[in-house]
């Protein structure tokens, strides 16, 4: 009996224990579980957390959760309109509408495709055939998170989708939609196979089993290699720059540890072995034991990687280390519940968003100020996030009017085109954590200088500037708060206020006498576009807050 | 946003007065002569890396392995060197002259031969595949010997073509702060022009937009600047300082003077003939001048000249004829680079490599051409840190097999690290949250090339 087991097992007592106070709820198939018990199971466990700690964490305001909520769940920030109108809103209960308005439009889905294509194919940023053949892995996302297909299924069709002769031919390009990307991206090669579904599925890092023991892990080599059978039987050739998938052996079940004489037979990361019935094959047997609802793994990792999607770190971190030595596991019995929350809810992707989304926990200010706030394990200040690239430029593009030239579609291939240079800069796809995420000089000078922002600021073309400007009824002050929407979705403080609107009426930098009136106009449009300009520049525009 | 920094021994007051005494852009050469000269002595001056990268996998047989005598060897002949005894192309007449600064590694043994893996695989240290984005050689190197204050970044890459493996290009678990500042980038479809090449060095989005003056992008920084204070007094967090960071270092590379390295107009005529006018020889010009201006780490790919296609070393036909034409460009442009580096004093502290994604098959193929090669292949290295004049490893008469000392890539790049003066077992945190060496723990470096 291992430490890992020990520790596993008095999860499990924490799970029955909790499943006992929190009621019948969760076990009822007729009472499905709201986003509401999911709110309020949150935002109990962190009222104690704080309250011990001494700490009262700062609410964000209506703004700053607007912005926050829009960038998460509909992958870009809101409309000048979408702002003033959830601002001017005095019902008490407008965020909850708000949550639910965003999980119902059509950006849902755009975002999430990119959200879920980064975590399961983050090869395309890097391999060739993994690019020509995200197409098709982003319609078959995009088929199921538009009708929220249950998670457990999900995968279930990702494990068992058949990779044989005609596979690639048939994923190439986009035409269907369909997750064999995911298998050439890793090969097809039964290691790779294990170590990435191990890491996504069960938050479980096995690649270091893979060559030798480690002395501190409970992995071992031979449990990596048994794991590892289950995708035994795909068959892969190299092929120039590609691998062409062969005919499955797709009731095999065991596998050969390189180096070794060794045969391994297919094993659950348990250690238990499967139950092979008649007609369900290999692949088959492990999606079904790595999706149940009895999975001691799938659906914490999958609570916790979506946790730290949106607060930058896990409930356990690192999110594909949960059962290491070495991570950071403070709500143990938090996680526990959210997880059978999950499964009662038959892994509904948008009710547990919504429930995390409702939170408090979710909901605080990211501001830094009160002691103890800087420990990111007690979740009682929003930390800044980096925005992805498609995030970046929708949201340039919302904020400017921008209107790229031709729609591409899936838009990850923009190679040309604004856009596409876009995306060469600022998406790298380096899956480093959203809170560790850097600027560099040349994403600088693009933002600066490049030919995106310069139109947008320009006061001969930008669409807003255009219709700021030439408003005849706004005044500076009105004019600036347009802007301050358009770009930060809040109204600018009264300091701010007094310093802009003096920049913008002496009309700008110059020191120059204005003597004709046309040239004035000249000088405070300019003006205006500067502020814009530095808007959008800004920290404030560029992060996640 | 502050100019804090200075150009190698010569201070930005001195740049100044310079510039309004009319040397800069004008009559750079004493100007030049008294930077190189402050570069070289400067006690502080630490190493610096140019990668010379040989896009498609370039010819051993035709190169720097010749084989004249057996049926593999092909027509090529060979000259002698400055160094007895070794002999190299007959294509690389001005490279043969600095062999007594060149160790070449005949017996390189990979185990990629397909462009993308190869590529990640040669640039990294690493295989490609797995959650881990290894960093490139360029920005690892960055790291360790950038300048806190420098005016530019400390990873320059120029001309590469990324389109086939884009994250062997890439900064990785570094993170943007350490990812090359690109210019004369190859696209897909063909790339700058080989006879635009002025323009295509130059630094992306570095001008102002034409119709904003220079006082007004005063103003326009000075707005961002507020705004930056307001929102950093009540934010900490590492993403904000990075963001501001890195506009400081944008403004500062706009406003500095050090940027006009990517302004080539300056050089004399005779020296940018010698190193040949085109996107690769004018790309080992600007690798020099960053060079000397604190960069520590310059890539110059050669990755297609006219004529030929997207991958100019990829021989799979036509072998000895495009290898002469590459030649006619690699030759003059790493001869002169020598030759200049020498003359400033530079050559002492600047490791060169010179090196592709894989070798090429010794046998020849039904179209004269030769196909991808891992097995038994070269590479070299040259300048600071490296015990010129020899030849490391040994390959077979019809040069398939190796019959001494295989290297392998870690123990190439451990080498390159240790000429560099780093310490190539230092641990850099990752994105998978364990700690990664900077080179493979395997690594043996060639010990017999080290200065």
């Amino acid at each position: 009996m291992t430490r890992f087991w020990r520790r596993a097992l008095s999860a499990l007592l924490v799970v029955f224990a909790a499943g006992g106070t929190l009621g019948a709820a969760e076990k009822s198939p007729d009472r499905p579980i709201t986003p509401q018990q999911i709110a309020d199971t949150i935002d109990q466990h962190f009222a104690s957390s704080w309250e011990k700690a001494g700490i009262k964490p700062t609410r964000a305001d209506d703004a700053e959760f607007l912005r926050r909520v829009s960038l998460d769940l509909a992958g870009r920030i809101p409309t000048v309109s979408e702002a003033r109108a959830f601002l001017d809103d005095q019902s008490p209960d407008k965020r909850l509408k708000l949550i639910t308005q965003l999980l119902q439009s059509p950006r849902y889905t755009t975002h999430w495709v990119n959200v879920w294509r980064s975590l399961l194919l983050p090869e395309a940023s890097t391999n060739l055939q993994a690019r020509f053949l995200a197409p098709g892995f982003e319609s078959w996302l995009r088929l199921h998170l538009a009708k929220n297909t249950p998670y457990d299924q999900m995968v279930k069709e990702l494990l068992t989708i058949p990779v044989g002769n005609g596979a690639a031919q048939r994923a190439f390009g986009g035409r269907d939609a369909n997750p064999t990307a995911f298998y050439l991206a890793k090969e097809i090669k039964p290691e790779n196979l294990a170590a990435s579904t191990s890491r996504l599925f069960l938050g479980v890092r096995l690649e270091c089993a893979q060559c030798h023991d480690h002395p501190f892990a409970q992995w071992k080599k031979e449990q990596f290699w048994t794991y590892a059978a289950f995708f035994s039987g795909l068959q892969g050739r190299p092929q120039g720059d590609f691998a062409v998938p062969g005919t499955e052996k797709e009731n095999q079940r065991e596998i050969t540890i390189p180096g070794t004489d060794k045969v391994v037979k297919a094993r659950y990361l348990d250690g238990s072995e499967p139950k092979w019935q008649d007609k369900v094959n290999t692949r088959t047997t492990l999606a079904n034991w790595l999706t149940a609802p009895n999975n001691p793994y799938f659906a914490r990792a999958t609570v916790n990687r979506l946790w730290a999607h949106l607060f930058g770190v896990g409930l356990i971190d690192p999110v594909d280390e949960m059962f290491g030595a070495e991570n950071i596991n403070r709500h143990p019995e938090l996680l526990e519940v959210l997880a059978q929350q999950f499964i009662a809810s038959k892994f509904d992707l948008k009710v547990l968003l919504q429930g995390i989304v409702a939170s408090k926990v979710y909901q605080t200010s990211s501001a830094n100020h009160g002691k103890h706030a800087e420990d990111p394990f007690l979740f009682a200040r929003m930390p800044l996030r980096g925005l992805t690239a498609e995030q970046l430029f929708d949201s340039v593009a919302q904020a400017t009017g921008y209107r790229p030239g031709s729609r591409q579609q899936p838009q990850f291939f923009g190679q040309g085109g604004p856009r596409g240079e876009f995306l060469n800069r600022f998406g790298n796809a380096t899956g480093e954590k959203a809170t560790d995420v850097q600027t560099s000089i040349l994403q600088a000078l693009m933002l600066m200088n490049g030919e995106v922002v310069t139109q947008a600021t320009s006061s001969q073309n930008s669409e807003l500037l255009l219709a700021v400007m030439d408003n005849p009824f706004m005044d500076t002050s009105e004019r600036l708060e347009t802007l301050y929407l358009a770009t930060l979705s809040r109204k600018p403080k009264a300091k701010e206020l007094v310093r802009l609107t003096k920049y913008v009426e002496k009309g700008g930098s110059t020191e120059a006498k204005v003597n004709s009136s046309e040239e004035r106009q000249k000088r405070y449009n300019q003006a205006l576009a500067d502020v814009f300009w530095a808007l959008l520049n800004s920290g404030e525009f560029f992060l996640n807050h | 946003m502050k100019h804090t920094s200075s150009l190698g021994n010569l201070s930005r007051r001195d740049w100044l007065r310079l510039c309004s005494a009319g040397f800069v852009g004008f009559s750079m050469s004493g100007w030049i002569e008294q930077m190189a000269l402050g570069a070289a002595k400067n006690p502080q001056r630490k190493r610096a890396c140019i990668l010379l990268w040989m896009n498609g996998g370039p010819s051993q047989m035709d190169t720097f392995d010749c084989k004249p005598g057996h049926p593999n060897g092909g027509p090529i002949k060979e000259v002698q060197t400055s160094v007895p005894g070794i002999k190299i192309s007959e294509h690389l007449p001005k490279i043969a002259k600095h062999m007594d600064r060149m160790a070449i590694v005949r017996s390189m043994k990979t185990k990629e031969a397909d462009h993308s893996r190869a590529t990640y695989l040669m640039r990294t240290g690493r295989p490609p595949g797995g959650p881990i984005q290894y960093p490139v050689l360029g920005s690892l190197v960055a790291k360790e010997l950038e300048q806190a204050e420098a005016e530019l970044p400390g990873f320059v890459s120029i001309a590469p073509y990324r389109f086939l493996s884009p994250g062997a290009f890439g900064p990785g678990f570094l993170g943007p702060k350490y990812a090359p500042l690109i210019v004369g980038e190859n696209a897909a479809n063909g790339g700058p022009q080989n006879n635009n090449y002025d323009q295509a060095l130059k630094v992306q989005d570095l001008d102002l937009p034409g119709e904003v003056s220079t006082l007004r992008a005063s103003a326009r920084v000075k707005l961002l600047d507020e705004m930056e204070d307001d929102f950093l007094a009540e934010h900490t967090d590492a993403a904000a300082l990075s963001h501001r960071t890195a506009y400081q270092r944008a403004v500062t590379m706009m406003r500095s003077e050090a940027s006009r390295a990517f302004n080539l107009d300056g050089e004399p005529k005779q020296l940018r003939d010698a190193y040949g006018r085109n996107l690769f020889g004018q790309g080992c010009l600007l690798a020099r001048r960053l060079v000397e201006r604190g960069v520590p780490f310059v890539e110059v790919a050669l990755s297609n000249i006219p004529g030929l296609g997207g991958l100019g070393w990829d021989t799979h036909q036509n072998n000895y004829e495009n290898v002469k034409k590459l030649c006619a460009v690699l030759d003059p442009a790493w001869g002169t680079l020598m030759d200049d580096l020498k003359t400033r004093g530079l050559l002492d502290t600047t490791l060169i490599v010179w090196m592709g994604e894989f070798g090429r098959t010794p046998r020849i193929n039904g179209a004269q051409g030769r196909d991808h090669w891992a097995n038994s292949w070269s590479t070299v290295l040259a300048g600071g840190g490296i015990k010129g004049g020899q030849v490391v490893g040994k390959t077979s008469k019809d040069g398939v097999d190796i019959e001494d000392r295989p290297v392998s890539v870690p123990d190439l790049l451990a080498t390159a690290g240790m000429a560099l003066g780093i310490d190539v077992h230092k641990q850099n945190p990752s994105n998978v949250g364990r700690p990664i060496r900077i080179v493979e723990p395997t690594a043996k470096p060639i010990k017999e090339v080290l200065a």
